[in-house]
């Protein structure tokens, strides 16, 4: 075995190819890493030692399964099972190639070290160096398996299912096998049927309403409550300050609920306190007239985050020097005149990221509609395509999993929500410090 | 002269304006202990003056001895320490990785973190059903835990990261030069060191179990195993309405939640101010 190599660089290719030939063949052959290159012999063993496994997995991801209406439905083919299974697979080959690469890079890297000081010694090669050097992919791989088999596979899934048809009645495991059918239900959502393209219509018009003003009422309410409470010269400004703490601590879901209860039209506190005194003479139909309702979300959306703000804002104001207000003051400035200058563009400039956070969170909200109104009142189309008229896409999409199980148009859904909010997403990446300042 | 009749008139004015909205965060807050204390189950019967019902610990002694209620307090708990401890350690590590070192794939890495921190997790929550049929996490604590912590990864990673990002690099090089492991770096310089990020990371991880409500529902099924968001959202459903049950129940999750919250504000104050914004 020759296992010669020239120290004058041109033996490059030799090591690339004995390396792409087998993971870790060159680590052992020429620079005598036995520890390192067993450990990718072994990977790439127990690689090919699934090879069968992964081809009849991704067989099973083309096809979904055939249906068996024969078999008892224990043994059909399970398609989601499949398609998850499939994905996964998907994964694990590409964490496959990644180890791969490295290793080749490795090799290579080893052979222009040996290029210039020769073979390296037994300590440089023990088993503590290596994990010393390993550092970043040994501390990265927790997370990266997490995100990988907990968010990216579940969303990759989500994504494949808008391909397919796997909807209540037809189409659902384990009775009955699901298909590809290509952009078929982005055709239904987006033109094809009526009753679902106004209903997408509706929703989306009343998300994107709903981001922008619950995300303005917030952060507007809570840089007047900051302001007011860090100009005023109150004594007991604590005491106010602990209260309108209060709707940020208690759990959201609680508030929400609570909200609900209290508004109920018929039997709602809040109806029967306004008919006590005479203020109205029938109920309200808080939660169960559309527009009221919409109204009602915003509002108590508002009562619920403008803590946050008030919070986030206040924290801004005392970061802000005093150095800054004390050269005003010299310079004659009035205090309104410094707030007006210094205090507001400052407080806008620095809390602007969170407002495009904020809205991205919001879009998101789940809790705040579903547990206040439930997505409800019912609307015209809402028997058909379980869309209230307060859903957001976010709760829609829930409802189309839980009740109608309608997966493939909840994941189109999901789709687009993706293809709206990553701009946003790379937007404040691409503002944030580390990336201006090419650090990455 | 003038000027100060329009300061106290503002005076007077803002004086006004904090008891209204006083009254308005705390109005839907009086009728949870009102209700939490009245001897009514409904919220139909309930008076409409606050405490109006007199005092009562019905519903209290209603909770610990009919339901699972302390069950859901022990599990919730549990799942919220795992969660926090698991979260703080895995984002920590890797934002420190993100931070000091440089490797293929980082760029990418970073940017994927942002896009996917974006999404609320439950669009893949069939996906998520399925996997953790597979390895027998269905129903049980842990699985759950490995479900939030997944989730909490990208964003809170990327905090650390960007808070790591502003401590001089010089504290830990000085540290390698003298022979320090990488890990014992980590453990005994960076985490110290990122003590204001990392607490409130474990504010944030902490307080979420016990409010969400998707994932729960998802996992775990039956009502030994369940948490208090779950359990308390049972008694006001639209089939039932134990309102007054469900009040005290949220009463007993919110006081520690508001006591702490009082307590910490100048501390989250300046978290807040100085942490996530500077990103």
């Amino acid at each position: 075995m020759s296992v010669s190599l020239n120290r004058d660089g041109s033996s490059k290719n030799q090591v690339l190819i004995t390396s792409i030939l087998f993971m870790g063949l060159s680590h052992i052959l020429y620079f005598k890493q036995y520890i390192k290159g067993i450990l990718y012999t072994v990977t790439e063993v127990v690689g090919i030692c699934f090879i069968p496994f992964v081809i009849n997995g991704i067989y099973n991801l083309i096809t979904l399964g055939e249906p068996q209406p024969n078999l008892p439905v224990k043994e059909r083919d399970n398609s989601i099972f499949m398609l998850i299974d499939g994905i996964m697979i998907l994964t694990v080959i590409s964490i496959f190639l990644i180890i791969y690469i490295m290793s080749i890079r490795s090799a290579l890297q080893e052979y222009r070290d040996f290029c210039r000081n020769g073979l390296k010694s037994k300590a440089q090669n023990s088993a503590k160096h290596i994990v010393g050097n390993a550092f970043p992919a040994i501390g990265m791989a927790p997370a990266v398996l997490l995100i990988l088999f907990f968010v990216v596979v579940p969303l990759v899934f989500s994504a494949c299912v808008a391909f397919t048809n796997y909807s209540a009645p037809e189409h659902i495991t384990p009775n009955n096998t699901v298909d590809w059918v290509g952009f078929e239900n982005f055709k239904t959502m987006f033109g094809g049927e009526a009753t679902w393209t106004s209903a997408f219509g509706r929703v989306a018009i009343w998300t994107l309403v709903w981001g922008v003003l619950a995300t303005f009422t917030c952060y507007i309410g809570g840089l007047i409550m900051a302001v007011v409470l860090n100009e005023s010269k109150i004594k007991i400004k604590g005491v106010f300050r602990s209260i309108f703490i209060l709707p940020y601590a208690v759990p959201s879901v609680v508030s929400m609920l609570v909200w609900k209860n209290l508004l109920n039209g018929s039997f709602g506190i809040v109806n029967r306190t306004l008919m006590e005194i005479g203020m109205i003479h029938s109920p309200i139909p808080w939660l169960s007239d559309v527009w009221l309702c919409r109204a009602v979300c915003v509002l108590v959306n508002l009562w619920a985050g403008f803590s946050y703000f008030m919070l986030l804002i206040m924290g801004n104001m005392t970061a802000i020097s005093q150095d800054i207000y004390e050269a005003a003051r010299i310079d004659g400035a009035s205090r309104w005149y410094t707030f007006r200058k210094i205090t507001i563009p400052l407080i806008l400039y620095q809390t602007t990221p969170l407002i495009i956070m904020s809205f991205t969170h919001n879009i998101n909200n789940f809790g705040a509609i579903y547990f206040l109104t439930g997505g409800l009142p019912k609307v015209a189309d809402s028997t058909l395509t379980s869309a209230g008229g307060t859903d957001i896409l976010v709760t829609w999409i829930y409802q189309l999993t839980m009740t109608l199980m309608k997966y493939n148009y909840a994941s189109v859904l999901a789709v687009v929500i993706f293809i709206v909010l990553t701009p946003f997403a790379i937007f404040s990446f691409r503002r944030t410090k580390s990336y201006k300042e090419g650090e990455l | 002269m003038k000027g100060s009749i329009g300061q106290k008139l503002l005076h007077i004015f803002v004086w006004i304006f904090l008891i209204g909205t006083s009254l308005f965060v705390l109005y839907p807050l009086v009728y949870v202990a009102s209700a939490a204390f009245s001897d009514q189950q409904n919220i139909a019967a309930l008076n409409i003056i606050p405490f109006g019902d007199g005092i009562s610990f019905t519903n209290f002694t209603y909770l610990f001895e009919k339901t699972d209620f302390p069950k859901w307090f022990q599990n919730t708990l549990i799942i919220a320490i795992s969660t926090t401890l698991s979260t703080v350690f895995v984002c920590a590590l890797s934002a420190y990785i993100f931070s000091r070192f440089r490797f293929t794939l980082k760029k990418p890495m970073m940017m994927s973190l942002l896009v996917l921190q974006i999404f609320p997790s439950f669009v893949g929550m069939i996906a998520i059903y399925v996997i953790l049929l597979r390895i027998n996490g269905l129903n049980t604590l842990w699985g759950l835990v490995l479900v939030y912590l997944a989730g909490n990864i990208p964003y809170n990673t990327w905090l650390v990261k960007s808070y790591l990002d502003t401590v001089p690099k010089s504290l830990d090089e000085a540290a390698r030069i003298d022979g320090a492991s990488h890990f014992l770096i980590f453990r005994k310089i960076v985490l110290p060191v990122a003590k204001p990020i990392i607490i409130f990371l474990s504010i944030t991880s902490f307080t979420a179990p016990w409010m969400d409500f998707i994932f729960p529902k998802l996992v775990l099924r039956s009502s030994k195993v369940q948490t208090v968001a779950l359990g308390l959202f049972g008694f006001v459903t639209d089939k039932k309405n134990m309102f007054a049950t469900f009040a005290a129940g949220s009463l007993l999750i919110a006081i520690p939640f508001v006591i702490f919250f009082v307590l910490t504000q100048k501390m989250l104050i300046t978290s807040l101010g100085g942490g996530a914004v500077k990103e």
